[in-house]
């Protein structure tokens, strides 16, 4: 680094020592002339089905139109509702409003993830989906919410946007419920240089229908079986990717490494995530809850180093949710966890002397 | 190439031809210029609405004529954006041509309104005379197709929409640099939408698009629209999409936009070509071009052609790769089921789509291998 700063994300210094690759990668793709559709788009998707357990992945535009796609392929829109975490990003409320039906949220546990034990006050006869989002890379509590699902004749929609890699009971997220969407977005663990994700399902039907919805609906070159999406993944951001995914096992081990290292230099002086015994996570955010929260993210950046919150506006808190009318106090975990929730830089190339410092420096704060 | 996505036709690049639709390996012949600009964007991290997505949106908004150009994913979603912006969507009608692509009737669908058909004029285009008697007390808005980069009259479509307070969106996805009276295409409506798929007029190397408007409150709202409803990093005024023309896409817009004269120009200078050799020859239709009140700019260069099939594949053997733009209408693919429109609708979409053929006219297509189509076209029909 450059600077001392420990920044918050560097993608470019990541990237680094194989910018030859990728743009050897780039350059292929720019002489065939192929930029939509081409070869890479189903190499890379055929490459990522063993990072989701499953038979079918489909690349698509962004982690948002993902949603939007398994939304419209499950017959959800206008009339709906469909339950989902009130911390997440915006998109995964937008994507629900967007097909026409309605967002519901349930409130969160201790590990950020949809509770399932607040779940089921949520359902009603509209109720057609739980999307369970694995928020900060850590898998929701998919056994306990697959089993609502069932019960009340719901399908399972996981956002996993934040979660690539990530296992539960030993099976990757992506194969938990009927569709799964992540983002590639370049600020992700696995990313490419601009918009793009990717839906995985275990359903062939699924897989053929949401393959129309993101290309025209186009059943063959003359014919749309259905109207559709143009939301396709670039194949230029496809054959980038596959550079990129080669490296994604030692990143995981990478963002592990930091959290780690967190874990064990900060669990006396701030609440940092659990990892059961049955969960991998990917950390994709490193959470703590603290206290004095924004002295502490001050005093860090009085020292060099960046934090952030995410997300500081819970979604039913959102401007955009004033029609919900869910007033303060309807998600009382969420609610708690915004106030002391930050995110400490966390990124595999972080060097140990910088975690170090990042530790050192929250223990000061506090032993001041 | 492998087409195991069905994309249209038109995509496939035939190298045993000689004469090709496809011409993106000779237009990026030499990208090493443009590829050290995208490296500039990987090395400051700036891909998500970068600085040269600003620049460009300025650039193409001058080139249409208009005060805001707003890049989003595709041109598909620059309808459909448009459309939600002017708020359209369940249980609302719009007025469209059946002689369009997928991507039109798919936007208004998504928006969740319901597409209404008009039949076209002989250039292809929607026929005006015809839009009154398709308006309901659910119509809310019209949108033309400015098919093949020629405008449709849009004085007549927009006399028609005043009078009955609709909104008019114009899909001006072919029609880069095309012009109607002197102002271009996509500048007549609340919103014009654009496409910059790799194979259009002024093209990227992946999906992208614009929607344009002159109305301040508008571009504000397409803005919030294309990414998330975001206000600032963290306030969200309304849920929303996430459509966002990539940085490194807007790099290699702002390089093409640099060009789009010579490309606009070639093409025309192609066209007209073909226009002039061809008349005359028995079984072929040229559209009226109506040069004196539009600047087309051939997108595609359609004709029409009696006994079509047999001409494409005489053609085809013979090394000219002749294209189909599109062999069915919109309301008689298996997506219009559901509005029950039955053959003999739209009496001349349905005959452009029975009889219409394209020929490639790009920038690389040179005067030799145009005297070598021609020539062929009219021993076909000899």
């Amino acid at each position: 680094m450059s600077t001392d700063r420990v920044a918050f994300v560097n993608l470019p210094l990541r990237i680094r020592d194989y910018e030859d690759e990728l743009v050897d990668a780039f350059r292929k793709v720019l002489r065939s002339g192929a930029y939509i559709m081409g070869p890479e788009v189903a190499e890379f998707e055929n490459a990522l089905k063993g990072y989701c357990g499953v038979d079918h992945v489909l690349g698509v535009a962004n982690g948002t139109d993902g949603l939007i796609i398994a939304l419209r392929a499950l017959n959800i829109g206008a009339g709906d509702e469909v339950i989902t975490a009130p911390n997440s990003f915006i998109a995964s409320a937008g994507a629900i409003q967007m097909t026409g039906a309605e967002v519901r949220f349930a409130d969160v546990g201790p590990d950020y993830n949809l509770d399932p034990a607040k779940l089921e006050a949520a359902i009603t006869e509209r109720t057609k989906a739980i999307m369970p989002v694995h928020l900060t890379g850590r898998p929701a509590p998919m056994d306990e919410i697959n089993e609502i699902a069932k019960r009340h004749g719901l399908y399972v929609i996981e956002d996993a946007a934040q979660a690539i890699g990530a296992k539960y009971k030993g099976r990757p997220v992506g194969s938990l419920g009927d569709i799964a969407s992540f983002s590639l977005h370049p600020l992700k663990n696995l990313q490419v240089f601009g918009d793009a994700g990717f839906l995985s399902t275990p359903c062939k039907h699924l897989y053929e229908r949401m393959s129309g919805l993101r290309n025209h609906g186009l059943v063959d070159r003359n014919t749309s079986s259905e109207w559709g999406l143009n939301s396709r993944l670039d194949t230029i951001q496809a054959a980038l990717g596959l550079v990129q995914l080669k490296r994604l096992d030692a990143w995981t081990e990478g963002f592990r490494s930091v959290a780690a290292q967190y874990r064990e230099g900060l669990k006396d002086v701030v609440s940092v995530p659990e990892e059961l015994n049955h969960e991998y996570s990917v950390y994709h955010n490193f959470v703590v809850l603290a206290d004095r929260r924004d002295e502490l993210m001050q005093y860090l950046d009085n020292k060099g180093i960046d934090t952030k919150i995410h997300y500081p506006i819970l979604l039913h808190r959102q401007p955009a949710a004033k029609h919900l009318k869910l007033p303060e106090g309807s998600f009382p975990v969420a609610e708690d966890q915004v106030q002391r929730m930050v995110s400490l830089p966390i990124y595999p190339e972080l060097e140990d002397s910088e975690i170090k410092r990042v530790i050192a420096e929250i223990r000061n704060f506090y032993s001041a | 190439m492998a087409n195991q996505n069905f994309l249209p036709d038109q995509y496939d690049r035939t190298d045993a031809l000689e004469i090709n639709h496809n011409y993106l390996p000779e237009q990026f012949a030499d990208y090493e210029e443009i590829l050290a600009k995208v490296g500039e964007v990987v090395r400051k991290g700036d891909f998500t609405l970068g600085r040269a997505v600003d620049q460009f949106e300025r650039d193409f908004a001058e080139v249409v004529g208009v005060k805001h150009a707003i890049g989003v994913g595709s041109g598909t979603d620059a309808l459909f954006l448009s459309l939600k912006a002017l708020g359209i969507g369940e249980g609302d009608e719009v007025i469209t041509t059946p002689f369009t692509f997928y991507a039109t009737i798919g936007a208004i669908v998504t928006a969740g309104a319901r597409p209404v058909f008009v039949d076209v004029l002989d250039d292809f285009n929607i026929n005006p005379d015809n839009i009154e008697a398709a308006i309901t007390p659910k119509t809310k808005a019209i949108l033309p197709v400015h098919w093949s980069g020629k405008p449709c009259r849009m004085d007549d479509i927009l006399a028609i929409a005043n009078k009955h307070g609709l909104k008019v969106v114009e899909d001006s996805c072919h029609g880069i640099q095309a012009k109607y009276k002197g102002k271009g295409a996509g500048s007549f409506g609340d919103f014009g939408a654009f496409s910059m798929h790799p194979l259009k007029n002024l093209n990227v190397w992946g999906d992208g698009g614009l929607a344009v408007t002159n109305s301040d409150e508008m571009a504000e709202k397409m803005r919030l629209m294309r990414n998330h409803g975001l206000i600032d990093r963290n306030r969200c005024a309304m849920f929303a999409y996430n459509s966002r023309l990539d940085t490194i896409q807007a790099v290699v817009a702002s390089h093409l936009l640099q060009k789009i004269d010579h490309i606009t120009e070639s093409r025309i200078v192609n066209s007209l070509y073909f226009d002039s050799q061809l008349a005359g020859v028995s079984g072929i239709t040229i559209p009226e071009r109506d040069t004196d009140e539009v600047k087309q700019v051939f997108h595609i260069y359609s004709l029409r052609y009696e006994r079509r099939d047999e001409l494409q594949a005489y053609l085809e053997e013979r090394g000219v790769d002749a294209k189909v733009h599109y062999p069915i209408p919109m309301h008689l693919q298996p997506g219009a089921a559901e509005w029950g429109y039955k053959p003999g609708d739209f009496p001349v979409a349905e005959a452009c789509c029975a009889t219409t053929m394209s020929l490639p006219v790009h920038e690389f297509v040179n005067r030799d291998q145009q005297d070598k189509v021609i020539e062929l076209i009219k021993e076909f029909y000899r």
